[in-house]
């Protein structure tokens, strides 16, 4: 055990330095995504709501790995075999573009059934004092919406999180790929993926307090 | 209390709104004048509320014309939200908004449509507050307050937007019997002042008080309409006679 730390604790945690780092830029696009397809999904416009149901379902009917050889090595060799476009994915973008899919997906899920949560009362109130939909959305709705949604997003920050594990398929030095190679090296199972869970675990642990705090935060005046 | 009856506020005509193959308001029409207190009873499901929501296109309209302040709401190019700053509406549900204080529930409008300065909003603000006395209640949240005082607040809300017309859709059906006196006394003051008043409610009482005009409504037609004396007092068509008998 030992001696898995002091040879190989530093490249574990450059590894969930990496690790962390792709489910940051997935989460960052997931976010921008998940916002698009949930307006989407509650517009009034009917083609809207299609469109946005069927981002959704796709890729909830993915497994995500399907989804990370697909965009790694799936849509490179369509791109160069079919259409005589060079084009390559490093391992970060590919994961970055499946954990923003993915995670994105289920964001709209969550920020649809925020919007939907607030009492349509609100939005009529808004709109007859004059406010534009938009307006009334961005100052009343979207507010009392946002508060309902982060705890749902938070657990969907955290899966996204333990979902960067997935990535090790397409080789991205994430921590579960490095700690492949140290088990590989040392033999050690039992002592490397014990160490690997217990720094998953830590992770997620401080980000579900920070979360705690967050939104206590966010309560307040209520 | 003075009508003007050569200003023309709403004009209806002709008024239809279904909702899929449910006919909610059949054929519609009168005129609401400036200065005018119309009071709409009704048993339920008469398509009073329809109506009323028809009044600012909170409901769009399946025929006929709703023409407010000489824009006509049926038309499609028109911008709804000028004539909705006109037009004050006041919920059964109140419909403060529970993210904002008492204050920024009345300022939001006036300062995000740039109708006043932050300070100046504030201060109209404070004013419509003491007009139905909830001054100290700036800084309160929707929650902290009750139901009467919510109301008044709603109130206040549409007053600062300055409208020429006010809406009420059964402004006292969710209050607590104790808490209507407050909002009808309220109502009472801002019809004393002149306002154009168009009131949803099953406050009998208080429409003969106030009204200048009675309109009752069964079946998405206007039934009878008059005095408090002539529809209230003395009432003709049988269907108002049953209504009224139920009521009061």
């Amino acid at each position: 055990m030992i001696q898995i730390v002091t040879n190989y604790g530093g490249l574990l945690m450059r590894a969930m330095g990496q690790t962390l780092l792709l489910a940051l830029c997935g989460l960052f696009f997931a976010c921008i995504l998940g916002m698009f397809f949930g307006l989407l999904s509650v517009l009034k416009s009917r083609a809207c709501n299609i469109i946005a149901s069927i981002f959704v379902d796709v890729i909830r009917g993915v497994p995500m790995i399907v989804l990370a050889y697909f965009v790694y090595f799936g849509v490179p060799y369509c791109m160069n075999n079919m259409f005589g476009i060079p084009f390559t994915l490093s391992a970060l973008q590919a994961g970055t573009i499946c954990l923003a899919l993915n995670c994105g997906a289920y964001m709209a899920e969550i920020i649809r059934a925020g919007i939907q949560s607030v009492d349509k009362g609100q939005m009529e109130a808004a709109r007859s004092l004059g406010l534009p939909y938009w307006r009334a959305m961005v100052r009343v709705v979207l507010p009392q919406a946002i508060r309902t949604m982060i705890p749902s997003i938070i657990n969907q920050f955290i899966i996204t999180l333990k979902d960067t594990s997935i990535l090790s398929v397409i080789g991205f030095p994430e921590l579960v790929n490095s700690a492949k190679n140290v088990v590989a090296n040392t033999f050690m199972s039992f002592q490397t993926w014990g160490i690997v869970a217990v720094m998953y675990l830590v992770i997620i642990t401080l980000l579900s307090k920070l979360a705690k705090i967050l939104e206590r935060r966010l309560n307040r005046g209520r | 209390m003075a009508v003007n009856k050569n200003n023309v506020k709403i004009h209806v005509s002709h008024l239809k709104k279904s909702f899929g193959s449910l006919d909610v308001l059949n054929d519609i029409s009168t005129d609401i004048y400036e200065g005018e207190v119309v009071v709409i009873i009704g048993p339920s499901g008469s398509g009073k509320s329809t109506f009323l929501r028809c009044m600012n296109k909170l409901e769009d309209t399946t025929a006929g014309d709703v023409v407010v302040d000489g824009v006509n709401l049926s038309e499609k190019k028109i911008n709804i939200n000028k004539v909705r700053e006109r037009v004050g509406m006041v919920f059964q549900h109140f419909n403060l908004f529970n993210n904002l204080d008492v204050l920024h529930n009345l300022t939001l409008a006036p300062v995000d449509l740039k109708k006043a300065s932050k300070e100046k909003a504030r201060e109209q603000a404070i004013q419509m507050l003491r007009k139905v006395g909830l001054e100290d209640k700036v800084d309160a949240y929707p929650s902290q307050l009750s139901g009467g005082q919510k109301q008044r607040v709603a109130i206040a809300r549409a007053l600062c937007m300055n409208p020429d017309i006010m809406l009420f859709d059964e402004p006292t059906s969710a209050l607590d019997p104790e808490m209507v006196g407050e909002v009808l006394q309220v109502m009472k003051n801002l019809a004393a002042d002149g306002m154009t008043m168009v009131i949803v409610t099953h406050e009998i009482g208080f429409a003969r008080e106030v009204a200048d005009r009675v309109l009752f409504m069964d079946g998405g037609y206007i039934v009878e309409e008059g005095t408090p004396q002539e529809v209230i007092l003395n009432p003709k068509e049988p269907r108002t006679i049953d209504f009224l008998n139920k009521v009061l």
